[in-house]
C-alpha cells in the first residue's frame, strides 16, 4: 500500500476485527481478546523507546497506572466521557513522563532504566499509601464510560472494539514515526548517540519526544483498562508489571512494532492457559522467555526467517 | 577558522593533551600526524566537544567552543569523520546521507536534493548502493558514505580522523583526490592521519604532535624534507 501502512496490516487489522463473529467468542473470551490487544499496544509503544531508541525503561507500568487513575478518578467522580477521561490522561501522563524523561534521558544506559524504575516505585508508593485514592484497594466498581451521552462501554463488546480502535491508531502513530526522519534519528542514537551528536541533533531533546510519545501511548491504554476492569488499583504500577511489557516485547521481536504486539497478546494468553491450570504459572512463562531469547533472539516474529518464509527485517 | 591555544584536556583525572595550540585557516588542508597514542583523537574530540577542555581555548570563526555541546557546533559548521568510519549500519545509505543534513540550518527537499546530487556527482558508487543497508557496504564504501555524511550538512571545517585507515590503495587514492576536491570546493580540513605520505601529498601545511603537544609545525613540503619528520614518525 505505502511504505507506512501495509496491505498485510490491513488484512490483519479487518481480521481481528471480525473476530467476534466467531462462534466461541464468549465474553470471557472478548475480555481476554481485549487484555490481548490492550497489552499488544502498549508493548508496541513500549518498542519504541527500546526496540528503536535501545531505552529500557522500567517504569512504564507507571504511565499505564497513572492513565488507569486518571479515569478511575473521573468515572467515580461522575464524569463518565471517555473523551474527558481520555484528556485527563493525556495531560496527568504527559506532565509525569516531562518529569520522569527530563531526568532520566540526562543518563545512559543502566542509569536511565534505574531512573525510570525509581520513578515509578514512588508512584506506585504514593498511590499505595494514600487513602484518598482508596490506599492499597484503589478505586473500585467504577460505571462504564461512554463514548456519547447516550452510548456507554458497557458490553466485553464494545470494549473490544475502542481497544482495536485505540491500537490500529497507535500502530498508525509508531509506524508513520519510525518511518520519518525523526525515526531514522532514534535509530542513529540507538546504534550510536555521540556519532548523532556530531551530526548536529541534540539527543537528549530526541530521546524526551520518545520518551513522551511511548508514555502517552501507554497512558492512553490504561486509560481504557477501568471500562473493562471497573477498577484501578496500585498493583497496575507495580515493576513486576514494567518487567511483563519488557517481557511482552522482547517475545514478540524487538524494533518491529507488530512483533510486540504480537508478543503482548502472546503473553497474556499464555498467562491465561497456563494460569488456569497451576498456580505456579510464572515459571512457566519464565521457561518459555528463556526458550525465546535463546533460540529464537529476534522474537516470535523472527520465526519467519526462521522457517524461511521471509527475510526478517527489523528497523535494526 | 579554527584556532586552539593552550589547550589541556584528558579523560577524568588522565590529562592527555598538555597545552596544544594549532591554527586551521579558511580554505586551507592541515594535518595533524604522530604515532599511534599521541592524543591526535583527544584532540578531534576536545575540538568537538566531547571533552571539555581544562584549560585553554578552542575558536571557530570566532566563536569560543569550550562550552558549546557537540550537536551546537556542528550546527555551526563544523563536520567530523569518525576513525573506524563510524556510518549507521542499520540504516540505508539515503538515510545515512540524510541524517547528516540535521546540521544545515535549511533542510528543505531542494537543498535535499541538490546536496545528494552534489555527493553522488563525487561519490557515484554511493548511488549505485543508495538503498542498501549502511552494513552491506566495503570499507571504503563505509569511508566515502562518511565524507559524504558531512558534505550533505555543508560543513565549512571538516575534520577527519585517519580517514585512510585499513584501506586498500585504491580508496586511499580515491580519499585523497576527495580531499583535494574538497579543498577545491572551498572546504577546510582537518586531517589527523598516521600515513604521513598521503596526508602531506593533499595538505598545505602539517602540525606533528608527540605526547599530547606539538612538536613541530611546517608546510607540507618542509615536513616531507625535514629530518624531525623521520625522527618523529619514521617516515
Amino acid at each position: 500500500m505505502n511504505r507506512v501502512l501495509s496491505w498485510r496490516a490491513v488484512v490483519v487489522g479487518l481480521l481481528v476485527a471480525l473476530l467476534p463473529a466467531l462462534p466461541f467468542m464468549s465474553k470471557f473470551y472478548l475480555l481476554l481478546a481485549f487484555d490481548a490487544l490492550l497489552f499488544g499496544a502498549i508493548a508496541m509503544s513500549l518498542d519504541l523507546l527500546i526496540g528503536y531508541t535501545g531505552l529500557v525503561s522500567f517504569g512504564h507500568a507507571a504511565f499505564f497506572g497513572l492513565g488507569a487513575y486518571s479515569t478511575a478518578i473521573l468515572l467515580e467522580r461522575g464524569v463518565l466521557s471517555l473523551w474527558a477521561c481520555l484528556v485527563a490522561a493525556v495531560l496527568v501522563v504527559g506532565l509525569y513522563a516531562l518529569v520522569v524523561s527530563y531526568f532520566a534521558t540526562a543518563r545512559r544506559g543502566i542509569y536511565f532504566a534505574l531512573l525510570t524504575l525509581i520513578f515509578a516505585e514512588v508512584v506506585y508508593t504514593f498511590f499505595r499509601y494514600t487513602q484518598t485514592f482508596g490506599g492499597s484497594d484503589g478505586i473500585q466498581g467504577v460505571p462504564a464510560p461512554r463514548l456519547m451521552p447516550a452510548f456507554a462501554i458497557d458490553t466485553p463488546l464494545r470494549n473490544y472494539y475502542v481497544v482495536l480502535a485505540y491500537l490500529a491508531l497507535a500502530y498508525l502513530v509508531c509506524r508513520v514515526l519510525v518511518a520519518s526522519h525523526f525515526g531514522k534519528v532514534l535509530v542513529a542514537i540507538r546504534e550510536n548517540e555521540d556519532r548523532a551528536r556530531f551530526l548536529g541533533y541534540n539527543v537528549q531533546r530526541y530521546k524526551m519526544a520518545v520518551c513522551l510519545i511511548s508514555a502517552l501511548l501507554t497512558g492512553i491504554g490504561g486509560a481504557l483498562y477501568p471500562g473493562r476492569s471497573a477498577f484501578a488499583t496500585p498493583d497496575l504500577m507495580l515493576w513486576t508489571v514494567s518487567g511483563e511489557f519488557i517481557i511482552m516485547v522482547m517475545i514478540g521481536g524487538l524494533g518491529t512494532l507488530a512483533g510486540p504486539v504480537i508478543g503482548g497478546a502472546f503473553f497474556v494468553l499464555l498467562q491465561e492457559k497456563v494460569s488456569s491450570y497451576v498456580d505456579w504459572y510464572f515459571m512457566v512463562i519464565g521457561l518459555v522467555l528463556i526458550v525465546i531469547v535463546l533460540f529464537m533472539p529476534r522474537g516470535l516474529l523472527g520465526i519467519r526467517a526462521m522457517l524461511g518464509f521471509k527475510q526478517w527485517r527489523a528497523t535494526a | 577558522m579554527l584556532r586552539m591555544a593552550d589547550v589541556h584536556a584528558g579523560y577524568g583525572a588522565t590529562p592527555i593533551l598538555f597545552g596544544v595550540s594549532l591554527e586551521v585557516r579558511a580554505g586551507e588542508a592541515v594535518a595533524l600526524l604522530g604515532r599511534n597514542g599521541m592524543g591526535k583523537t583527544t584532540l578531534m574530540k576536545t575540538a568537538m566537544g566531547f571533552l571539555r577542555p581544562r584549560r585553554g581555548t578552542i575558536e571557530f570563526d570566532g566563536t569560543d567552543l569550550t562550552r558549546l555541546t557537540p550537536h551546537a557546533i556542528a550546527r555551526l559548521g563544523v563536520g567530523l569523520v569518525p576513525e573506524n568510519r563510524r556510518i549507521f549500519f542499520g540504516l540505508t545509505v539515503r538515510e545515512n546521507l540524510e541524517l547528516g543534513l540535521s546540521a544545515a540550518a535549511d533542510r528543505s527537499a531542494a537543498l535535499r536534493r541538490r546536496r545528494l546530487d552534489e555527493v553522488f556527482h563525487h561519490f557515484p558508487r554511493l548511488q549505485e548502493r543508495i538503498d542498501q543497508p549502511g552494513k552491506t557496504l566495503s570499507g571504503g564504501e563505509q569511508q566515502m558514505l562518511a565524507i559524504a555524511r558531512v558534505m550533505m550538512a555543508g560543513a565549512r571545517l571538516i575534520l577527519m580522523d585517519e580517514p585512510t585507515q585499513g584501506l586498500a590503495p585504491a580508496f586511499i587514492r580515491s580519499i585523497r583526490d576527495m580531499i583535494s576536491e574538497l579543498k577545491r570546493l572551498g572546504v577546510t580540513v582537518l586531517l589527523v592521519e598516521q600515513n604521513a605520505r598521503v596526508a602531506l601529498s593533499v595538505c598545505d601545511r602539517g602540525y606533528i604532535m608527540e605526547k599530547g603537544s606539538i612538536v613541530f609545525e611546517a608546510s607540507s613540503r618542509e615536513l616531507r624534507e625535514s629530518p624531525v619528520t623521520h625522527e618523529k614518525l619514521g617516515v
